[in-house]
């Protein structure tokens, strides 16, 4: 008894690992649409201040005529209502973000009032955690419309980040179609975090775009390559030595050349590699884990569950042993079979039987209470007699034999 | 997560408080207004103008003050969620195992999805995976052959399995909103042989849930008494034949409460006909058999693994600093080196594990039984054995290596 209860026991805070990201993703978005507020009143300021100062100077020194002076005021105040009205979009965002946070933090909260493991209200909010953890497996694969229609139907929208994801699946496409520019446009809005970055996404993109450059061989494009590099790899010359060195060689190879690193700069394969790279700059800045939620609770759990039988070449004689018909291990069901193949097995200490257990002369063991009622219930066997429920062989009732297991 | 909430209450309030955008729309006036009265009297421009530096200048200033303001409530929220989400990292992702079978995961989840009834969600997901398959495979046709053959066998739960869902969807429907019982009873005749050689009741406790629903009336509730009375005992007479052999005593007592008419609630029959959880077990007996005989657990085994993933992690994840701090690896790539203790209810298997070594048996190393009774595993035998007569470890008998048999659990 004293097993059971510390296994059902339900500790909210250790449990809530894989529900980081819940939290972390709308605060990382609150903070940078924080960021873009900060930025654009900065700006404004240092438009605004010096340049009222400079019109009352030169209103001063009578320079400007008054047309003039209500001309600047006039580009004042309209640069302020455009600050204002970006404002108020930010502040809506904002707003939108806070909700969804309060709705998460509810979320979370709930598990906090549930006393055990075995509780329904624990089922309940472990179900809605695989609907999130499974739209999150969705979106990450790109089944978008999956994944929407998914939290549409389970009513888990406010639970899962289907724009953010949409975002970065459609520059992933763009990536693979082989267009820089959406890559780029993401690179400009997040400069100011992509430094802390260590991947140099930014590079990349503009390497590639001089490849492709180079690729037709036409004299005027790789002018233009030259005067791209010089624009944008040029200045990293510190960190991206190598890589520059090659972009310059890669001016006199042509794009079927077998040579070493020529050829890999030309390969196709690049595209992925820049829409992984992406992914991953992606989720770092969102703190994302980059694999999805689903992988990890599933490897932790197809582990915790699966048992040495799971993949036995001999039928189990035994399922849950509480139950009294027998009910599909989940590992053993089609579904997860060939998945738990190559995960680790449950670690036990002790041996788990069912109660009372019997030997019958082919070797299987049984609960004997079990055995009884499932030979009672199957019409077919005489009194006195017991049936084998894997093999169907039918025995004599004094021929089970008492079984000890330690 | 008390503090989490309290922080992010903090933040919501400090933005709605904000003084921002009025800040700016002060600006906005103070520039307007002064912009009118130059205009109205050009003369006054530059007096106008030195005037307005100061006034600007500080509504500048206080929208940066309440920036900060914001700034300072979002690092709070920031340290409150470190401090929830504290020495509880992600678990690394060194190696995933699992993102190489991508395909067997989309499967299951597919799957997933049928038997959760969520068919339209399902069949968007597997049009999406066939479309971007197609897509992957497009440019080099030597490799189409090969994906679609892939889609049928692995990726997409077989059309067959597909409507065997919806049928069981339709089936269940029916049941429990229609109380309408017939299409489960001639679903549960049609794999009568499989049912009973699971030692399965359903097939009467579909037909007794009928009758007793018959002599409710059906769904009429102003038809109790005889007429509904009548009809189960048509019903019985109709169909309960085939089950005499095996449930006549439960037949008996459904019959002997015909007797109690009249008061069936104070009957020793009444538990039978007033039975308040019986749709839902019928229907959830019912599930697990048509599940069971497809081969599939009951519940959805992608919730009972991630569910158990859940309860698992952090002891993995504590193990992991563990032997990240120590240095150290667990030699047996092919068990978990920590016992996780699961709720009763995720035990599928017994479990053997050799009193003697402490190893779990596994196919090569079997549990074997000495002719005494107890059991251990075969390696811890033929080690204690060496080919002699050896005393059982647990009691006096003695015995020979040859005498023991290989069980099965």
């Amino acid at each position: 008894m004293a097993a059971e209860l510390t296994s059902t026991k339900l500790n909210p805070e250790s449990h809530l690992i894989l529900d980081q990201p819940l939290l972390r993703l709308p605060h990382e978005l609150a903070r940078k649409n924080f960021k873009t507020v900060q930025r654009t009143v900065e700006r404004e300021k240092e438009y605004v201040l010096p340049a009222l100062k400079d019109a009352a100077n030169a209103s001063l020194n009578n320079t400007h005529t008054p047309d003039q002076t209500l001309a600047a005021l006039d580009a004042m105040i309209s640069r302020m209502q455009g600050l204002k009205r970006k404002m108020e979009n930010l502040q809506d965002e904002e707003k939108k973000i806070q909700i969804q946070s309060r709705k998460r933090i509810q979320h979370l909260e709930t598990l906090h009032k549930i006393p055990s493991l075995a509780d329904v209200k624990y089922d309940q909010w472990s179900r809605v955690r695989l609907d999130r953890l499974l739209v999150d497996h969705m979106l990450r694969s790109g089944y978008s419309e999956s994944a929407k229609q998914l939290a549409q139907e389970k009513g888990v929208e406010d639970l899962v980040d289907l724009g953010v994801f949409t975002q970065c699946q459609r520059v992933v496409e763009s990536l693979r179609r082989g267009e820089t520019k959406e890559a780029l446009q993401w690179c400009s809005e997040n400069k100011a975090a992509l430094k802390k970055s260590q991947h140099n996404l930014e590079f990349e993109l503009r390497l590639q775009q001089y490849i492709e450059l180079v690729r037709s061989q036409d004299k005027k494009k790789k002018l233009e390559a030259i005067m791209h590099a010089k624009k944008y790899l040029i200045p990293n010359h510190e960190s991206q030595k190598t890589e520059i060195l090659r972009a310059a060689g890669l001016l006199v190879f042509t794009q079927d050349t077998k040579a070493p690193p020529y050829k890999s700069l030309f390969s196709l394969d690049r595209w992925n590699f820049l829409s992984d790279l992406f992914i991953r700059t992606h989720h770092e800045l969102l703190s994302l884990p980059s694999q999805p939620l689903l992988h990890i609770a599933l490897s932790a759990g197809l582990s915790a569950l699966k048992t040495p039988l799971c993949h036995s070449a001999f039928t189990s004689s035994s399922s849950n042993s509480q139950s009294t018909t027998t009910s599909v291990c989940p590992i053993c069901s089609t579904e997860l079979n060939e998945l738990a193949r190559k995960m680790p097995y449950a670690h036990h200490t002790k041996s788990y039987v069912e109660g009372d257990p019997i030997v019958l002369p082919n070797g299987r063991v049984y609960g004997q209470a079990r055995l009884m009622e499932m030979s009672k219930k199957i019409g077919a066997v005489e009194s006195g007699k017991i049936k084998d429920p894997t093999t169907g062989e039918v025995f004599d009732e004094n021929e089970m034999k008492k079984v000890y297991i330690m | 997560m008390d503090l989490v909430q309290k922080e992010h209450e903090r933040l919501s309030k400090r933005l709605k408080a904000s003084q921002g955008i009025k800040n700016v729309q002060s600006s906005i006036d103070l520039l307007q207004s002064a912009r009118d009265s130059i205009a109205a009297d050009p003369t006054q421009a530059s007096i106008t103008l030195a005037k307005l530096q100061n006034p600007v200048k500080t509504s500048f200033d206080s929208i940066n003050d309440s920036l900060k303001e914001t700034h300072s409530g979002l690092n709070k929220y920031t340290k409150s969620l470190d401090k929830l989400f504290k020495d509880r990292p992600l678990p690394s992702t060194e190696h995933d195992a699992l993102s190489s079978q991508e395909h067997l995961i989309n499967r299951a989840i597919a799957m997933h999805l049928l038997r959760e009834g969520q068919f339209s969600v399902a069949a968007t997901f597997l049009s999406e995976i066939t479309e971007k398959r197609a897509a992957v495979h497009a440019p080099d046709a030597k490799f189409t052959d090969h994906g679609i053959n892939l889609l049928d066998v692995d990726e997409v739960p077989s059309t067959e399995i597909r409507k065997q869902f919806a049928a069981m969807y339709y089936i269940l429907q029916e049941m429990q909103e229609n109380y309408n019982l017939l299409p489960a009873i001639e679903w549960s005749r049609e794999n009568r042989e499989a049912l009973e050689a699971r030692g399965s009741n359903l097939e009467f406790e579909l037909s007794r849930l009928q009758f007793v629903w018959l002599y409710h009336g059906a769904s009429d509730q102003q038809v109790t008494g005889i007429s509904g009375r009548q009809a189960a005992l048509e019903y019985a007479r109709r169909e309960f034949h085939s089950f005499v052999p095996r449930y006549l005593r439960e037949i008996q007592q459904l019959m002997g409460a015909m007797a109690f008419c009249s008061n069936l609630q104070d009957s020793p029959y009444g538990s039978i006909f007033n039975n308040p959880s019986a749709w839902e077990d019928v229907a959830h007996s019912f599930t697990r058999e048509f599940c069971s005989l497809l081969g599939l657990s009951a519940d959805s085994p992608l919730y009972i693994a991630a569910t158990a993933g859940a309860i698992a992690l952090p002891t993995l994840l504590k193990l992991q600093t563990i032997m990240k701090a120590k240095r150290t690896e667990w030699t047996t790539e092919n068990e978990l080196p920590v016992e996780i203790s699961l709720p009763p209810s995720y035990l599928f298997h017994s479990i053997f594990v050799c009193p003697v070594s402490k190893e779990q048996a596994t196919d090569q190393n079997p549990p074997m039984m000495m002719p005494c009774g107890h059991v251990i595993a075969e390696e811890s035998l033929k080690r204690l054995s060496k080919g002699n007569r050896f005393k059982c470890p647990y009691c006096p008998n003695e015995s020979h290596f040859k005498d023991a048999r290989k069980v099965f659990l």
